[in-house]
C-alpha cells in the first residue's frame, strides 16, 4: 500500500508542550511516590517513637516499684543493721524544738508596724523593712 | 487481504471482545454488585483490632510512697511448627539461661504438637529484649501485666490483690476496682508481610485510659511499726492470731491496720484462706472489759452516776438471776472510777443493772454503732452481733456490761474509744485518702464524717478521767503507760467460746489513746490466746501498745507532755 501521506515538520511548540505534558505526568508522579513514601517513613518513624515511649514507661513503672522497696522502712531498717550504721532515733534531749507560732504571730511578722511608728516608739532612725514568713516548727517531719 | 483473513481477523477480534467483555462484566460484579461484600471481607482479611487495656492505678500511702502499682512483663510463647524444624536445641540452649529453664523441659515445648505453646509468662522487659536480640525463628511474645507489690506482706490486708484477670479480689484492690481498672481502648492496625504494624495505615486509634491512683490513710512507716510490733509479740506471747490498728481519732483515718498471721503479698496464691482473713474486720469476738466504756460512759451521759459514786463490788462473788458473777479480784466497794481503771465485772454489771436499765443500755450499744458495719472501705466487713432487746434474757443486762453475750470486730472497738477520746463524735473510719489520675487531679477526695454522737462532751472528759487511771500503777495496765505522754486506754480479757462453751483461752486487748486531753493517736491491740501463761490484757497487750505508741510518737515528731503539757504538734 502506497503511503501518500505528506512529511509535515515538526512544530516547535507541539513537541514542547507534549514534553512538558510528560514531564508535568512524571512530576506528579515522583511527588505522588515520594509523598507515599514519606508517610510511610514517618508512620515507621512514629511507631518507633510510641515503642520508645511505650518501653519507658514500663520502665518507669518497673524502676518505681523497685525504688519503693529500696525505701522501704523493712530494707532501710535491715541495711542500717547490716552495715551497723547505728542510725536510731534521737533522744529527747538531744532535740531543739522551736515553739510553733500561732495566728498572733503571724499577724505580728506578716504586718509589721510602719517605719516611723517603730522609730517614734524606739527613739531611732526607721530602717527598710522587709516581710519575711513565720517559722514554723521543725518538729513536723 | 482475502476472505479467509477476514474471516480469522473477525473470529480473533470477537473472542477478544467476548474475552473483554466477559472481563468487564466480572468486573462489574465483583465492584458493583458484591462491592459491600467483598470489601468488608478485604478489610476483615488487612485490618486487625488490637485491644488496648489501661494500666491499673497505683495505690500508695498518705506520703505518696508506694504500695502497689501495675508492670509490664511478656508472656514467651512458641510456634513449635517453626521451632522444631529450626535446630530446636540450639534455640533451647540460648533461651536457657535467659528464662531460667532447664534445656529438656524448653525441647519439649519447642518440638511439640500444634502452633502455640506457652513457654515462660511474666518475663520481664529487659529479658524480653534479650530474648528478641537473639532473632530465633518461631519464639513470640505477648503482653501481660503483673501486679507489683513492692513491701511484701506489708499492709497486705488492706492492700489486697488481683486475681489472674487483674480484678481486685481483696482489700482495696477489690473496694476501689472501679477506680483502679483502667478503660480499654482499642486501634485498627494493618500489619505488612512480616507481621509488623504499617503505622501510616492505622484508621482508627482509641487511647485506652490509665486507672486512676488511690491514696491511702495508711502511713507506710507506722504500718510497718505496728507489724513489726505485731511480730514481736506473736514470738512472744505465741498466739493464734494478733491485730494492731492505729488510727486518728479526731478525724476516723486509719493510719496502720496489721494482722497475723499474715502472707506475701507477691505470692498470694499460696497463702490459706486464715492468713488471708482480716482479722481487723471480718472476726467478731466477745470484747471483754473494753466493753464497760459503754456502759459507764452511758450512764455518766444519762447523769445516772457520776464518777465519784460508788458501788459495793460485794467482794468478788455477785449472785444475780441465779448465777454468780466473779470479779478477776475481789474488791469491796469501789467508785465508778475505780471500777474502770481496775476493771470490776461486779461494778459494771451493778451500773447497768441498777442504774442505766437494759433498754438504755441497748440504745448504747446502737449508739456505738454496734451490731452494724462500720462502712471502712474494705470488703469483707461483718456487723458484729448486738442481739436485739427481745431477744436478751435475764442474766444479759449483767453480762453484757462485761463483754460477754455480744460480739464486735476490732475495728467496731476502736471507734467506740475513738468517739470517747473525741468528744463524743462517732466518726466513719476510712482508709481512702483521695484518688488521683495520673496527672494528680484530684478525682474523689475523702473527708472525715462524723455518724453519730453517742455521748456529750462533757461525758467523754468524765471518761478520759477515769481511763488515765487505767495505765497508771493502780490500774490494770500499768505497762501501757508511755514515756513523756498522757496515754489513756482500756484493757480487756475475754474469755473465747469455742463449741458453745466458755473455754479457758483468752482474748487479751488493749484500746488506748494518747495524749488523753487531746489525742492524736489510738490504738487497738488485741491478741488472740497467748501462750505462756500470761493472758490478762493489761500485761500481755499493755506493753504492745507502749512500744508502738512509743515509737509513733517519736515518728510523727509530737511534743512530749512532761515539758510542753498542752501543746502539741499536730502530726503530719
Amino acid at each position: 500500500m502506497k503511503c501518500n501521506r505528506k512529511r509535515e515538520p515538526l512544530r516547535v511548540g507541539t513537541v514542547s508542550r507534549s514534553v512538558l505534558a510528560c514531564v508535568c505526568i512524571a512530576v506528579v508522579g515522583v511527588a505522588y511516590v515520594w509523598q507515599k513514601n514519606q508517610i510511610y517513613r514517618l508512620g515507621g518513624e512514629l511507631k518507633k517513637r510510641e515503642d520508645d515511649a511505650s518501653a519507658a514507661v514500663k520502665r518507669t513503672t518497673m524502676l518505681t516499684a523497685q525504688l519503693a522497696q529500696l525505701k522501704s522502712p523493712a530494707l532501710l531498717e535491715s541495711r542500717c543493721q547490716q552495715y551497723g550504721l547505728g542510725l536510731v532515733a534521737p533522744r529527747e534531749q538531744q532535740m531543739v524544738r522551736l515553739p510553733e507560732p500561732g495566728p498572733e504571730w503571724d499577724a505580728k511578722i506578716l504586718t509589721p508596724a510602719s517605719p516611723k511608728t517603730a522609730a517614734a516608739n524606739t527613739g531611732k532612725k526607721p530602717v527598710a523593712t522587709t516581710t519575711r514568713t513565720a517559722p514554723r516548727t521543725l518538729a513536723k517531719r | 487481504m482475502n476472505g479467509s483473513h477476514k474471516t480469522r481477523a473477525m473470529i480473533i477480534v470477537t473472542s477478544l471482545s467476548l474475552l473483554f467483555t466477559a472481563l468487564c462484566g466480572r468486573l462489574i460484579q465483583l465492584h458493583v454488585f458484591r462491592h459491600s461484600e467483598l470489601s468488608a471481607e478485604a478489610s476483615r482479611n488487612r485490618e486487625i483490632v488490637v485491644q488496648r487495656h489501661g494500666r491499673r492505678g497505683e495505690i500508695r500511702d498518705c506520703n505518696g510512697y508506694l504500695l502497689a502499682n501495675s508492670q509490664s512483663v511478656r508472656l514467651v510463647c512458641a510456634d513449635p511448627s517453626i521451632t522444631a524444624s529450626n535446630n530446636p536445641a540450639a534455640i533451647a540452649a540460648q533461651l536457657s539461661p535467659l528464662l531460667k529453664m532447664d534445656v529438656p523441659a524448653l525441647m519439649t515445648k519447642l518440638t511439640g504438637p500444634g502452633k502455640y505453646t506457652r513457654i515462660k509468662p511474666k518475663v520481664d522487659e529487659e529479658t524480653a529484649q534479650k530474648i528478641r536480640a537473639l532473632k530465633l525463628k518461631g519464639i513470640i511474645f505477648e503482653d501481660q501485666y503483673l501486679r507489683a507489690y513492692p513491701h511484701g506482706a506489708l499492709a497486705s490486708h488492706v492492700v489486697g490483690f488481683v486475681d489472674g484477670g487483674h480484678k481486685g479480689v481483696q482489700g482495696i484492690e477489690s473496694s476501689m476496682n472501679q477506680h483502679l481498672e483502667g478503660v480499654a481502648g482499642y486501634e485498627v492496625i494493618e500489619r505488612d508481610r512480616k507481621g509488623r504494624e504499617i503505622r501510616a495505615l492505622r484508621t482508627e486509634d482509641i487511647e485506652p485510659r490509665d486507672g486512676y491512683h488511690v491514696v491511702l490513710t495508711l502511713d507506710q512507716v507506722i504500718q510497718h511499726i505496728a507489724e513489726t510490733e505485731l511480730e514481736k509479740a506473736m514470738t512472744e506471747f505465741r498466739p493464734q492470731a494478733g491485730v494492731i490498728i492505729i488510727s486518728r481519732p479526731k478525724t476516723g483515718e486509719i493510719l496502720a491496720m496489721s494482722c497475723r498471721p499474715t502472707f506475701d503479698l507477691n505470692n498470694a496464691g499460696a497463702a490459706s484462706a486464715d492468713a488471708r482473713r482480716n482479722r481487723c474486720i471480718s472476726d467478731v469476738a466477745e470484747p471483754g472489759s473494753t466493753f464497760k466504756i459503754v456502759v459507764c460512759s452511758g450512764a455518766l451521759n444519762e447523769k445516772l452516776i457520776r464518777l465519784s459514786d460508788a458501788f459495793n463490788c460485794e467482794s468478788g462473788a455477785w449472785l444475780y438471776a441465779g448465777r454468780i458473777l466473779h470479779d478477776a479480784h475481789p474488791y469491796g466497794t469501789l467508785t465508778v472510777e475505780q471500777i474502770l481503771f481496775k476493771s470490776s465485772n461486779i461494778g459494771a454489771a451493778k451500773i447497768a443493772v441498777l442504774r442505766l436499765g437494759p433498754a438504755r443500755l441497748y440504745e448504747y450499744i446502737r449508739r456505738y454503732g454496734f451490731g452494724k458495719k462500720t462502712g471502712v472501705d474494705l470488703p469483707g466487713e461483718v456487723s458484729g452481733i448486738a442481739h436485739p432487746l427481745a431477744r436478751w434474757n435475764p442474766l444479759s443486762i449483767s453480762r453484757i456490761p462485761m463483754g460477754h453475750e455480744i460480739a464486735a470486730t476490732p475495728i467496731q472497738m476502736l471507734c467506740a474509744m475513738n468517739a470517747i477520746c473525741n468528744g463524743g463524735k462517732l466518726m466513719k473510719p476510712y482508709l481512702v485518702k483521695r484518688v488521683v489520675d495520673s496527672t494528680g487531679r484530684v478525682i474523689v477526695e475523702a473527708a472525715p464524717q462524723q455518724v453519730g454522737q453517742p455521748i456529750s462532751p462533757t461525758t467523754t472528759a468524765a471518761m478520759t478521767v477515769a481511763l488515765r487511771r487505767v495505765t497508771t500503777p493502780e490500774g490494770t495496765a500499768p505497762k501501757a503507760a508511755v514515756d513523756g505522754y498522757d496515754a489513756a486506754g482500756k484493757t480487756g480479757t475475754a474469755q473465747k467460746v469455742e463449741g458453745g462453751q466458755y473455754v479457758n483461752k483468752y482474748y487479751s486487748s488493749f484500746i488506748g489513746y494518747l495524749p488523753s486531753e487531746n489525742p492524736e493517736l489510738s490504738i487497738l491491740v488485741s491478741l488472740d490466746d497467748p501462750s505462756g501463761g500470761a493472758y490478762y490484757g493489761g500485761s500481755v497487750s499493755g506493753p504492745v501498745f507502749q512500744r508502738v505508741a512509743s515509737k509513733v510518737v517519736e515518728y510523727l515528731g509530737m511534743l512530749p507532755q512532761k515539758t510542753h503539757p498542752r501543746q502539741m504538734v499536730s502530726a503530719r
